[in-house]
């Protein structure tokens, strides 16, 4: 296979050939990794800003839950953006799932199931995955089929939504606090289950590693070289294994980070290895290739907005735990940090390009930007003013390096 | 100023990509007032020479020394603009015009007359006329270029490229798209060029327009000159000797096929342009093509060659009339991937636009329309993918380092490999290929003709248009010639000559059907 190898002679030394490894992978993640850099420096500079406290494993822990709402969004909008649409109705579907939820919680299971916490939880779960999927089957509907430019048609649905979500609440504060439903946001997982999960990673991270070299093999391809695989394999599992330990170290893993995880880990593997994903891919790099190679457009954007219902769904329930209550700016504004997360995750607003991974990293700057601005009491109107810059920053330097790649 | 002295000196030019050394100490010289041609194998390194000239790879991307007109060539700021005030002009491979503006604003693009902030129009207009007549270039400069054919915008892209004064002019491949018609009028309008003492370089994969008009050819193979010369050094069979560094015989392979019984049959079609439902493109198209044939469409641009096989593809006119076959059975075929379940494969006209996602790697280009092929339950198989896409790269000879590298990083005619590579995995029963040598060179344009034949030999249908005849008449076993949309009747080859073909094409001569 002479044609996937770069290198003209086969005795180059291991040395060397190790290290283009890691090169050819550095650059071909380029971007995540410039960003987890932006990522590291913004937490060394809170960290000193405000004496080692923003560090502390309560904060981190709050900081990781603070990020889980919007992160589900951006994860969706990977894909829509991905393939060149854009969807501005996240944000109030999110939040219109929120008061729907609430509202059950608050008038139905309370008279229909009393003293039922279990079943009144999975089934306010299910009505609101519901609610957001439906919502997004029809605007998938009519993006897809009819036509009608995506952001038109979710800029109409924010505008629908925010009257929804007046009718349902008229106005008022609903409350959605029974025991087992807020554990979905507020709950944590007991500490030895944390550590199980980590080692759970860590043999899965072993065993998909050694997968790839055995099939790779079994293909007669270069399987990569093994050193470098088990360093990933080590540097994962030790992210996360710091990460169980420090958040052990306050009340244990987060369950709603825990289910961002599991959705993350989904999404990813549908993104990357489905053909759903790559159609996804392709359609935004050049929609007509696309279609000329039998992609069936239509059906894959439909596809697109009704799993980013789906993911809306996922974000309402939770946002609804994690508050307590349904309110009628329950979700507000949330579109424009899940569209933020991603691009500062290297989503291109051309279509063709970005990850899961990227846009989750996105969403923990901007939730660490958050948290470090309240802790050093800067004032709500400079939060805004910190985030919009640091966007815009963050886009001008990946613009500036790949030009001075080039 | 006189004529004959050295206007463009390069010396010891090297440029290296990540894997690649495009250009690797490239030296020779372009004398004023010349037409120079380059020529070379795909990814010889042509475009990436003429790219360096143009201020797209500015000075200091690569290594040696340029000498332009009496100075050293240093494009640092604003590398682009600076080329083109120095007088230095490029047409590119690809077209690169705006369609939904006119003639006149295309060409002043950038740098339009302006009064106090307001654009002088009639200003515009009058010396986009004036630049268009002093050349010949027969194009009105309000006509709105999507409306104009391939041909008159690869003018207007040249008196674009002129409207500064250019001393030189570079024509990389233009004629790759056009008619026998149309190329005949660009090689008036070099020669006047040449009478305005405009040094031309030439860059063409058809090697007989540099025995019309150049004066000196330099070919390039591998990134290195391997011969520079006045163009009487060279017959035709050197130059090709030259370029692909090893003696070659013919120009199509010899036929080593069955033909057996017909897969695909059209009667009658008729359709309607969809952007457009008062326009007819077909009207009224029968054929039929067999197992192992190779089915050749000619006709002039605009006959609706190409209309005809997008609509079989499900892709373009919607049909009023007629009925498709496929193996006997009558079918409907509403998009690409209702053709592909048939088992038909359309490699399309425009790479850029049709073929390839250029920001994806040559393995996701290559694999799209095949990913279900590798699909098990809920994942790709990645590896298999990956064996069965270097396969076919390999089987192409396509010049890479790396399938992880991205379909823009290819020279033109290595993007060509990509998108018929991409279909001869698909297996297909019926294979449609519409221009696929286009931008190749000699050497692989007889390795995709070899394939062709093989392909045949195992059985497969071909359909294949050309914008060249000869290919048409060298690679196929009947000839379907249309005009108007509509077939004016096949010929077996061996009754097929040029001169029958153009008759039939031009509409002075039809086969009745009996
Ligand atoms: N931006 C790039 N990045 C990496 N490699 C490149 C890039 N541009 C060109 N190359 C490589 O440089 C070589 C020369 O390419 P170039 O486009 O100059 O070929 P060419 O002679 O014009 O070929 P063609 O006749 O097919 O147009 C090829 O191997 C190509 O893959
Ligand atoms: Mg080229």
């Amino acid at each position: 296979m002479d044609i996937l190898k770069t290198s003209e002679t086969q005795t180059v030394n291991a040395r060397s050939a190790l290290m283009e490894d890691i090169l050819t992978r550095l650059k071909s993640n380029f971007q995540t990794y410039a960003i987890l850099f932006a990522l590291g420096a913004l937490w060394i500079l809170f960290t000193i800003l405000t004496n080692g406290a923003y560090m502390g494993p309560q904060n981190i822990s709050n900081l990781f839950r603070q990020m889980t709402v919007t992160s589900f969004l951006a994860i969706g909008m990977v894909f829509v953006i991905v393939t060149g649409n854009i969807d501005l109705s996240v944000g109030r579907l999110a939040g219109f799932v929120s008061v729907v939820v609430a509202y059950f919680q608050a008038n139905v299971w309370f008279r229909q199931i009393p003293d039922q916490p279990l079943l009144s939880a999975v089934l306010s779960v299910l009505i609101g995955l519901g609610v957001g999927l439906l919502w997004g089957v029809l605007q998938g509907y009519i993006i897809a089929f009819l036509g009608v430019p995506s952001f038109i048609v979710t800029l109409g649905s924010m505008f629908i939504l925010s009257g929804a979500i007046l009718l349902v609440t008229q106005g008022k504060t609903i409350p959605a606090n029974q025991p087992i439903f807020s554990d979905i946001a507020q709950g944590y997982l007991p500490q030895t289950l944390g550590w199980a999960i980590g080692f759970i990673v860590l043999v899965a991270l072993l065993l998909r590693s050694l997968n790839k070299i055995r099939r790779k093999r079994k293909y007669g391809l270069q399987p990569p070289n093994i050193g470098v695989e088990l360093a990933g394999v080590i540097i994962t599992s030790a992210l996360v294994f710091g990460y169980i330990y420090w958040v052990n170290e306050y009340r244990g893993i987060q369950t709603p980070v825990f289910l961002l995880a599991l959705t993350a880990l989904v999404m990813s593997h549908l993104a990357n290895n489905t053909r759903f994903g790559r159609y996804a891919y392709a359609i935004g790099g050049n929609r007509e290739a696309a279609r000329l190679s039998g992609v069936n457009i239509q059906r894959s954007i439909f596809l697109v907005f009704a799993l980013m219902g789906l993911l809306c769904g996922i974000a309402g329930v939770v946002l609804a735990s994690y508050v307590g209550y349904g309110t009628i700016a329950a979700g507000q504004g949330y579109e424009l940090d899940a569209i933020a997360s991603a691009i500062l995750g290297g989503t291109s607003t051309l279509g063709g390009v970005g990850t899961i991974s990227g846009a989750l990293i996105g969403a923990l700057i901007m939730s660490s930007l958050t948290t470090g601005l309240q802790m050093l009491n800067v004032a709500p109107a400079w939060q805004y003013v910190v985030k919009g810059a640091v966007l815009v920053l963050a886009v001008y330097a990946d613009v500036y390096f790949k030009r001075s790649r080039q | 100023m006189s004529q004959g002295d050295v206007i463009l000196d390069i010396r010891n030019v090297t440029k290296r990509f990540p894997g690649v050394t495009a250009l690797d100490n490239v030296s020779f010289q372009v004398r004023r007032g010349e037409v120079h041609g380059l020529c070379g194998e795909n990814g010889a390194g042509k475009s990436t020479l003429m790219k360096i000239l143009s201020g797209v790879y500015p000075y200091g991307s690569y290594e040696g020394t340029i000498i332009y007109d009496g100075s050293e060539l240093k494009l640092v700021e604003r590398p682009i603009q600076r080329a083109r005030e120095l007088g230095i002009a490029i047409v590119y491979q690809e077209l690169m015009l705006v369609p939904n503006m006119t003639v006149g604003e295309n060409i002043f693009l950038g740098k339009e007359p302006v009064e106090r902030g307001a654009i002088q129009w009639d200003r515009l207009y009058s010396e986009a006329g004036e630049l268009l007549a002093k050349y010949g270039l027969n194009v009105s400069p309000r006509a709105p270029v999507r409306t104009l054919g391939v041909g008159k915008m690869q003018m207007v892209e040249i008196a674009k490229a002129l409207s500064e004064n250019a001393k030189v002019l570079i024509l990389d491949e233009p004629t790759s798209a056009l008619t026998e018609a149309e190329v005949d009028r660009l090689m008036e309008i070099i020669a006047n060029l040449k009478r305005h003492n405009v040094t031309c370089i030439y860059i063409t994969h058809k090697l007989e327009e540099f025995f019309r008009i150049a004066d000196t050819i330099t070919v390039l193979r591998d990134g290195k000159v391997v011969a520079s010369q006045p163009v009487g050094h060279y017959t035709l069979e050197k130059l090709v000797g030259y370029m692909v560094g090893r003696e070659m015989k013919e120009r199509f392979p010899k036929r080593h096929r069955h033909i057996g019984d017909v897969v695909l049959s059209v009667e009658g079609l008729e359709a309607l342009d969809p952007n457009n439902p008062t326009r007819r493109v077909l009207r009224g198209v029968s054929f039929d093509v067999r197992r192992g044939e190779i089915l050749g469409i000619a006709g002039l641009m605009g006959s609706g060659r190409s209309e005809l096989v997008n609509t079989l593809f499900g892709e373009f006119g919607r049909i009023t009339r007629g009925t498709i076959r496929i193996e006997g059975q009558e079918v409907c075929i509403r998009s690409a991937r209702d053709a592909m379940r048939y088992g038909l494969s359309l490699v399309p006209e425009d790479r850029k636009l049709q073929g390839l996602v250029l920001i994806q790697s040559i393995l996701k280009n290559i694999s799209l329309p095949n990913l279900d092929q590798f699909a098990g339950f809920m994942r790709i198989d990645e590896d298999a993918e990956v064996v069965a896409a270097s396969k076919q790269a390999k089987s192409l000879a396509i010049k890479t380092p790396s399938l992880q590298a991205r379909a823009d990083s290819l020279s033109g005619g290595n993007q060509q490999k990509v998108v018929i590579a991409k279909w001869l995995l698909s297996n297909p029963k019926v294979l449609i290929m519409d221009d696929p040598t286009r931008g190749i060179d000699v050497g692989a344009k007889y390795e995709i003709y070899k394939l062709m034949d093989e392909l045949a030999s195992r059985g497969v249908a071909i359909i294949l248009i050309s914008s060249e005849l000869e290919e048409v008449l060298g690679m196929s076993d009947r000839v379907m010639v249309m005009h108007q949309g509509r077939s004016m009747g096949t010929l077996d080859i061996s009754e097929a000559t040029q001169e029958r073909v153009m008759a039939m094409a031009t509409g002075l001569d039809e086969i009745k059907i009996v």
